[in-house]
């Protein structure tokens, strides 16, 4: 059978190193010679990986974005492998560097440059996820009944996602890290300001200067691996806590077995760390998590891979493919970011008001300064459909697009049951002219972003879902 | 008893059971995504009449279903006074909840697995379930597509050389030659050398072609449609066999024929269909020029999906003038 190659790559800018992954994926179609092609993802090979640097900065607000850009082109020629030819990818900006004045605009010049088809995209909930998939917590969940938690300790961040079945059922994100208090020379050279805020309360807080050695030192780890405890455990009911970013655990079932990833984690599972040639309290953080005595009730689980948890998620595991059988206008793509709509169904409700009402509240939602902004219109519940249902809803839709859609914004149609390609065609058999994209067997919802690539030969397109969605029950 | 009575009586009490539950927003047990043929129901009713008739679907019921409200408690000594009757239940499935694993595990398949057992055999429910679905692919086979749907679609009705159901099943060879009237009929009322001549038959599954064939004839043609490939008169054929496309080909002489036809029926469904296409289809045309897209039905490949996909095949098969094996080899 035929496979088809594409290049992937992914890039991890930290908040304290920066590395990077190039990786091939080995397409092919899965599904008997008697049905009808699904392609799939059979293969991934990580090609190249880059070695660990420290994320470069211009001063203590700016990224070095030129040392960046020279870093990855220097990567492409040491995995041989051209800018153009990679097609999906993400780049993502993690932990405290996503703070960064320039953040923004490193991703996206970053992502413009530095490959055909490359995704910006950071977030706490997301990293976490990325983290999980790409320390293989993820597929360890598949092969047992267990919730996992997947805890990614890096500088700045613990990003914690805990998943069961294969679908991640929550996340949260911790001020806990390695780089919150940095040494130099034997003396405390920085803190960070979640530190500062959880030490408003001690009566006499660490300051800049103070010993490295100093007791206090060790109970402000103390601390940050006691709330990491009782956030697993499912105790922590205190949305102010100093050290959380972000929201309260969101998920309800508790937990059985944890996986440490990121940069602590090297030091927690290989007991050296020689991987990190930091002078900060990462080492310490480490020690405390191996002897902590709450944590001890759980599952150890080793995971795949440590520091390169997160980059290789980036690139190797943030890639999906699209159904077989869908209705594509070649022209448009590549789309980035694409706000996702989802357009709820009710029975008792008629196909058109629906979709004028996802279409009025999405342009609600979407538009910016009364420019319309092309978003994708999702439809998760479709029931079972006759032609003529199909017919209705393709009115409703045209109906209520095809006035407002150009060249550059195209109606866009994400389902996720296998009926893109009856539903772009009937819409094109109704109008032949509207520019249309009409994928399927993607799962999304309101809130995500989508980025859709070129039309690979077999007629699939890569998707990359920069999604929040949980799987809850 | 005979086969036909002992599905009817299995039908009679699964309608009976989900009658009884109708007035209470049950909850389906069956974790499968394939539309169960009954439902089965957590909850007993809480219905008052004693003795209810089912209202089978058969003009005659053959059988009655007794339901007593009340347990006659035989008392021992007619001079105590008669115990409180305790309201009896109705029959229940005893529904054990599935564990995690289990249940995540019957999403990725529609076998029956994770159904618990009875010593050595299978629970009364499992065996129920099994009978009717066995019940349901023995109607598909004998069952007949009715005239509405052809009136529908709007096609004329041919026969082959079989003159029976037995026959049809015992000699597959009559099943692939069509009757003299059937030719003549084809002749005079169809189309000559189209660029795609659609055929629909009952095959093995008259269900299959009453669930399918609607959705996937009317997508089909859209998407001819859409990609300019003119259309030759479709029509109908009683019991055909799917070498039957190469005497059509013979006689309307077209480039592509797609026969839309009902698979044999299986236990997980009864009403699959399958869309076989040939290039060129003649009397001598070997299997492997064939090819076939199958599991055509609301739990495979659904429907309207299949037909706007046959087009794009369509497509592709004229391209390379070729289909099956010979297909695949041209493509590289």
């Amino acid at each position: 059978m035929k496979t088809e190659k594409i290049y992937s790559a992914g890039i991890d800018i930290g908040t304290s190193t920066t590395k990077m992954v190039v990786s091939r994926f080995l397409l092919k179609n899965v599904a008997g010679v008697t049905h009808v092609p699904r392609i799939e993802i059979i293969e991934k090979t990580v090609l190249h990986q880059s070695p660990i640097i420290k994320t470069p900065f211009l001063n203590k607000d700016m990224i070095d974005m030129k040392k960046i850009e020279e870093f990855i082109f220097q990567q492409y020629q040491l995995a041989q492998i051209a800018p153009t030819d990679i097609s999906t990818g993400a780049i993502i900006i993690t932990g405290e560097s996503a703070t960064k004045e320039n953040a923004r605009e490193v991703v996206h010049t970053i992502a413009d440059g530095a490959g055909h088809f490359l995704v910006a995209t950071a977030g706490p909930d997301l990293e976490g996820i990325i983290a999980a998939k790409g320390a293989g917590t993820l597929q360890q969940s598949k092969n047992s009944a267990k919730v996992i938690a997947n805890i990614d300790i890096g500088g700045g961040t613990a990003n914690i996602a805990v998943m069961q079945f294969g679908e991640v059922i929550g996340t949260c994100t911790l001020h806990v890290g390695g780089r919150l208090i940095e040494f130099q020379d034997g003396k405390i050279q920085s803190i960070s300001l979640p530190l500062l805020r959880l030490m408003e309360k001690w009566p006499q807080p660490l300051v800049v200067g103070d010993a490295a050695d100093d007791a206090r030192v060790s109970q402000c780890v103390e601390e940050m691996v006691k709330i990491l405890s009782m956030i697993l455990h499912g105790q922590c009911q205190d949305e102010g806590h100093p050290l959380l970013l972000g929201h309260l655990p969101n998920w309800y079932k508790p937990v059985d077995a944890i996986v440490f990833s990121g940069g602590v984690a090297s030091c927690i599972y290989e007991h050296d760390c020689t991987q990190r040639q930091y002078d900060d309290i990462g080492e310490k953080l480490a020690k405390m998590l191996l002897q902590h005595e709450q944590l001890q009730s759980f599952l150890w689980l080793q995971p795949k891979e440590t520091a390169r948890a997160t980059v290789t998620g980036a690139g190797t595991q943030t890639t999906d493919i699209s159904g077989a059988t869908i209705q594509v206008d070649a022209d448009v793509l590549p789309l980035k970011n694409v706000p996702v709509f989802n357009c709820h169904m009710d029975a008792s409700i008629d196909f058109h008001t629906t979709v004028k009402t996802a279409v009025e509240r999405a342009d609600d939602l979407f538009a910016i300064q009364d420019n319309r902004s092309p978003f994708a219109l999702y439809f998760s519940e479709l029931p079972y459909l006759s032609f003529q249902d199909v017919h209705a809803l393709c009115q409703a839709i045209l109906q209520h697009l095809a006035t407002k859609c150009a060249k550059d914004i195209p109606i866009i149609i994400v389902i996720q049951s296998d009926y893109a390609k009856i539903i772009g065609q009937t819409i094109q058999a109704i109008d032949p002219t509207v520019p249309i994209l009409c994928i399927d067997q993607i799962k999304v919802d309101t809130g995500d972003y989508i980025d859709i690539g070129e039309v690979l030969p077999s007629g699939v397109v890569p998707v990359v879902v920069k999604t929040l969605a949980f799987h809850s029950k | 008893m005979n086969e036909q009575l002992v599905s009817m009586i299995t039908q009679l009490v699964m309608e009976k059971m989900a009658q009884s539950a109708d007035s209470q927003t049950a909850k389906a047990t069956t974790t499968s995504t394939a539309q169960p043929l009954i439902q089965f129901y957590d909850k007993p009713a809480n219905s008052q009449h004693s003795i209810t008739e089912p209202e089978a679907v058969a003009s005659e019921p053959l059988i009655k279903l007794y339901q007593h409200e009340q347990v006659h408690t035989a008392s021992t000594s007619l001079e105590q006074p008669l115990p409180e009757a305790a309201p009896a239940q109705p029959f229940q499935f005893d529904t054990a909840p599935l564990n995690d694993s289990v249940q995540a595990a019957q999403t990725y398949t529609p076998a029956r697995i994770g159904v618990g057992r009875a010593g050595t055999r299978p629970k009364t429910k499992t065996w129920l379930k099994f009978r009717l679905d066995h019940a349901a692919a023995v109607d598909a086979v004998y069952g007949e597509v009715s005239e509405e749907l052809l009136q529908k679609l709007n096609v004329f009705q041919v026969t082959t050389k079989v003159t029976d159901k037995e026959e049809y099943i015992t000699r597959p060879d009559l099943g692939r030659r069509l009757s003299d009237e059937a030719k003549a009929l084809i002749q005079q009322k169809c189309k000559q050398q189209p660029t795609v001549q659609i055929i629909i038959s009952n095959g093995l599954s008259a269900s299959a072609i009453e669930e399918n064939v609607q959705d996937v004839y009317l997508a089909l043609q859209q998407s001819l449609n859409n990609l300019n490939i003119n259309m030759g008169t479709t029509f109908y054929i009683d019991k055909g066999r799917v070498a039957l496309m190469d005497e059509i080909g013979e006689i309307l002489q077209p480039d592509v024929v797609v026969y839309l036809i009902g698979e044999r029926p299986g236990l997980v469904s009864a009403e699959s269909m399958s869309a076989y296409l040939c290039y060129k289809p003649r009397i001598g045309t070997v299997e492997a020029e064939r090819m076939v897209i199958s599991n055509i039905h609301k739990g495979g490949i659904p429907p309207l999906e299949a037909g706007a996909y046959l087009g794009t095949v369509v497509q592709k098969i004229l391209h390379y003038q070729a289909s099956g094996v010979e297909l695949v080899a041209k493509e590289g």
